[in-house]
């Protein structure tokens, strides 16, 4: 039993350590997070700065959790250094008003974190998460007019990419009760976009594809908070500004955006040694971001959740609740449930973590609804 | 927790598969941007345009037409075969020779088109000097072909006959002709129609030595004409040797000898011999009337000797750099409908050029073809996408084309469209392309 523990500690921190290597390195555009039909006419998908220990609560426990990208104080809890990983696999079902319904599937890595301290008070950490997900195809079916003869014709819009949230952090520990965090964010990252229009006359026309690849770029600040009011109760508050998103093609910039203010609080509760709570508000100021485009909303989400058990093996259920930046007519709005489970190894030196959530976003002329399979790995070699 | 960990990987690696395209529900959920095709026809990009004639004579073929519609046209084919033996050495190293005696002869033509709806489609045979050649003329071979003929086949009899029962002649004919399917047709005058895979037929004309006399003066050599007769569409284009060697008209003798004895022992008598020899074509052309036209300032493409016409076009700078082009097609405006046979339909070929040097401009390996219909006074449109898309995409390309007839100098068939000096009619292109996609923005 002892070697078999042994066995598993070493193939952890061993895959662990290569994973984050290589992921560190060059984020890869299948770094993405939850796609969705309502970013496709905005800047895409928001991701998600959540582990998967958070994501299994909904998110709640995210702004205290050292492995989550959302705050750079809760780096302050790493002692060690640490690194975590998390995928998922989503299903998909969009049931577009008046059309058919259509089932996608999606594999994606959201977020990396690589944390330890630097001195006694001090901790660093960094790591990669989605900051807008830019992975879409639609295929479109109509007929043209072409030469006096209506002409049935096929287009497939596809982009696979994502713009990437690379983050350097440090967390402090002022005080016995107060950890103070600051993050310098690099915006950057791509989608490999494609256009075909296929004509159903493939004798006489021929299929037009046009390929590119658009480069994004940007930077941005945070800061956080985190304040243990008492033993059992901290607070959390935290605060993001990005720069304008410039979107480049073969070097020339093709557009550029502003990007929103983000802020939130949380708060968390431990009730005893075998239970937590926790829950939280965020805003987001999509439409001062872009005051002239009527698709684009302001968002506040919020999330509440539970992690129950042992250290060692917990179970997480969550809630959450909110808006979606971007979508035709009413703010398009979402609920999911989450739960999962924790296992740590090779006597705390790592942890495996999965969750489910179930997502339903609802917006004007469509319902989504998601199922994800959430995989988290975190070492500490 | 192994095998769990293990299960967990399992899952992951068979999730890992993509489907993120679903059937567009726009403008809701659909990226802003969209592809745009735009159709134009550029009617003053082509200029600089020329016909050029002389690139093949009639010889030089790979058809030889026979048509005659009165009042029309009226188009002769003719050959002359190699030298035949007329004396053969009955026996290897000898010197003495005998004389040789044909008993019958087959003349193999094979028939690469003709009108399916032709009644009574009939060939006939005319002598002709064993010396013509490529200097013969109508007016100087018309005595000839208005001579009785020596022979005449029914092209549409042999066709209305029912294939042969005689599975030693079916066995034989087989052997001829492996490729061959359907049945051996054998008309009472012992002439025979097979009929090939693309539809072309083979037709052996059997000949007597009066018809086909085996002239020692004439080194064996003989020559025919031909001349087509039908109810209606009385046209079909003849394979030369051009083709391949051996596919004009060809001519089998057969024929016996007489081994003289020795005068020794058993060999006291003389034996007869049978055998036959395969000849093949010396010269074939075709002579027509009336001849072509000259050329005008008009584009010629056809006749005979061929004439070509090279196009140049001026390429605008937006479509070499910022479109992808779907469609690309030339149109071509007739000064009139072309004269001739209804079956004599024809196709016109347009190629890029690798120069431009003007009329000696060599061919390049990009080109397509459309048919042009005897009659028809119908705008003639040659589909050159994948050219045009060539030319789009490399800037260094050479933007002329050749408009030539397929095949060259077969048939007396000759099209004229308005050029370019005809500022109403000029050739156009039609253009049809999509606009790049505003890729990057929301």
């Amino acid at each position: 039993m002892k070697t078999a523990v042994w066995r598993l500690g070493g193939w952890a921190v061993r895959v662990g350590v290569i994973a984050a290597v290589l992921l560190a390195a060059e984020p890869p555009n299948r770094l993405t997070a939850q796609d969705s039909q309502f970013g496709i006419k905005g800047l895409g998908t928001p991701g998600r700065w959540e582990s998967v220990r958070a994501r299994s609560t909904g998110g709640a426990f995210a702004p205290f959790d050292a492995f989550s990208p959302l705050t750079d104080a809760s780096l302050a809890d790493a002692s060690r250094m640490s690194a975590s990983i998390a995928g998922g696999t989503s299903w998909r079902t969009i049931e577009p008003t008046g059309a058919a319904q259509a089932s996608l599937r999606a594999t994606r890595f959201p977020a990396l974190v690589i944390a330890g301290p630097l001195t006694r008070r001090i901790v660093m950490g960094g790591g990669f998460a989605t900051y807008l997900d830019r992975t879409f195809g639609v295929m479109i079916q109509d007929t043209i007019n072409l030469r006096g003869v209506q002409e049935p014709i096929t287009d497939e819009i596809t982009s696979d990419g994502a713009v990437s949230d690379l983050r350097l952090a440090a967390a402090a520990r002022l005080h016995r009760r107060i950890a103070l965090g600051f993050g310098f964010h690099m915006l950057t990252g791509s989608s490999r976009v494609i256009a075909t229009r296929t004509f159903a006359d493939s004798t006489n026309y021929r299929t037009s594809t046009a390929r590119d690849e658009v480069a994004y770029s940007g930077t941005g600040g945070s800061a956080s908070l985190l304040l243990d009011v008492t033993r059992d109760v901290r607070l959390a508050g935290w605060l993001r500004s990005d720069s304008r998103l410039r979107a480049d093609i073969g070097g020339r910039q093709v557009a550029e955006n502003n990007l929103p203010l983000t802020y939130g609080a949380g708060l968390q509760w431990r009730a005893g040694t075998q239970a937590a709570f926790a829950g939280t508000v965020m805003w987001r100021n999509w439409r001062a971001a872009s005051p002239a485009d009527s698709n684009s909303h302001d968002t506040f989400n919020w999330s509440v959740g539970a992690e129950l058990g042992s250290l060692g093996t917990p179970m997480r259920f969550g809630v959450r609740g909110g808006q979606l930046p971007f979508g035709v007519g009413k703010t398009p709005s979402e609920v999911g449930y989450s739960a999962g489970l924790g296992r740590q190894f090779s006597g705390g030196r790592g942890r495996l973590d999965i969750g489910l959530e179930r997502l339903e976003r609802k917006g004007t002329g469509l319902t989504e609804r998601v199922w994800t399979f959430l995989v988290g790995l975190t070492v500490r070699p | 927790m192994s095998r769990c960990g293990w299960l967990v990987l399992l899952v992951a690696a068979a999730a890992c598969t993509e489907n993120a395209t679903a059937p567009g529900v726009c403008p809701t959920f659909c990226p802003s941007g969209s592809i745009s095709i735009q159709d134009t026809i550029f009617a003053a990009i082509i200029g600089r345009d020329s016909s050029f004639s002389g690139y093949l004579q009639g010889y030089q073929s790979t058809l030889m037409t026979a048509a005659d519609s009165p009042g029309v046209v009226d188009s002769r084919p003719f050959f002359t075969s190699q030298t035949m033996i007329t004396r053969i050495a009955p026996k290897a190293g000898d010197t003495t020779t005998v004389p040789l005696v044909v008993d019958s002869i087959r003349l193999r033509l094979i028939v690469a088109r003709r009108d399916k709806q032709a009644t009574n489609l009939r060939l006939k045979l005319f002598p002709l000097p064993v010396t013509v050649d490529s200097t013969w003329d109508f007016a100087s071979l018309d005595p000839y072909f208005t001579a009785p003929p020596v022979d005449s086949v029914s092209i549409s009899r042999l066709l209305a006959t029912a294939g042969t029962t005689d599975t030693a002649i079916t066995r034989f004919w087989r052997t001829v002709c492996s490729a061959c399917i359907d049945s051996v047709r054998v008309d009472s005058a012992g002439n025979v129609l097979l009929m090939q895979a693309d539809s072309s037929v083979i037709v052996y004309v059997k000949l007597d030595t009066l018809e086909a006399p085996l002239s020692a003066p004439d080194s064996g050599r003989v020559a025919f004409g031909f001349r087509v007769a039908a109810d209606s569409f009385a046209s079909v284009s003849l394979v030369t040797e051009q083709t391949s060697a051996g596919s004009g008209p060809q001519l089998n003798w057969y024929y016996h000898y007489t081994i003289p004895p020795k005068g020794t022992g058993a060999d006291t008598i003389p034996r007869d011999t049978s055998t036959s020899r395969l000849i093949s074509t010396r010269f074939d052309s075709f002579v027509f009337n009336p001849p072509s036209a000259a050329i005008d300032s008009n584009l010629t493409v056809g006749g005979v000797p061929s004439a070509r016409s090279l196009l140049r076009v001026a390429l605008p700078a937006f479509l070499h750099d910022s479109i992808d082009l779907v469609r690309a097609t030339l149109i071509l405006v007739p000064v009139s409908p072309v004269r001739g046979v209804p079956s004599d339909s024809f196709a016109i070929e347009g190629r890029n050029v690798t120069t431009d040097l003007g009329a000696k401009s060599p061919l390049g390996t990009t080109f397509n073809s459309t048919f042009v219909h005897i009659g028809s006074a119908d705008t003639v449109r040659i589909e050159l996408t994948n050219l045009v898309r060539a030319w789009t995409l490399d800037t260094t390309q050479v933007t002329s084309l050749f408009l030539r007839q397929l095949p060259e100098a077969a048939s007396y068939t000759q099209a004229r469209f308005y050029s370019s000096r005809a500022p109403a009619f000029r050739p156009s292109l039609h253009v049809t392309y999509v606009k790049r996609f505003g890729f990057g923005a929301p």
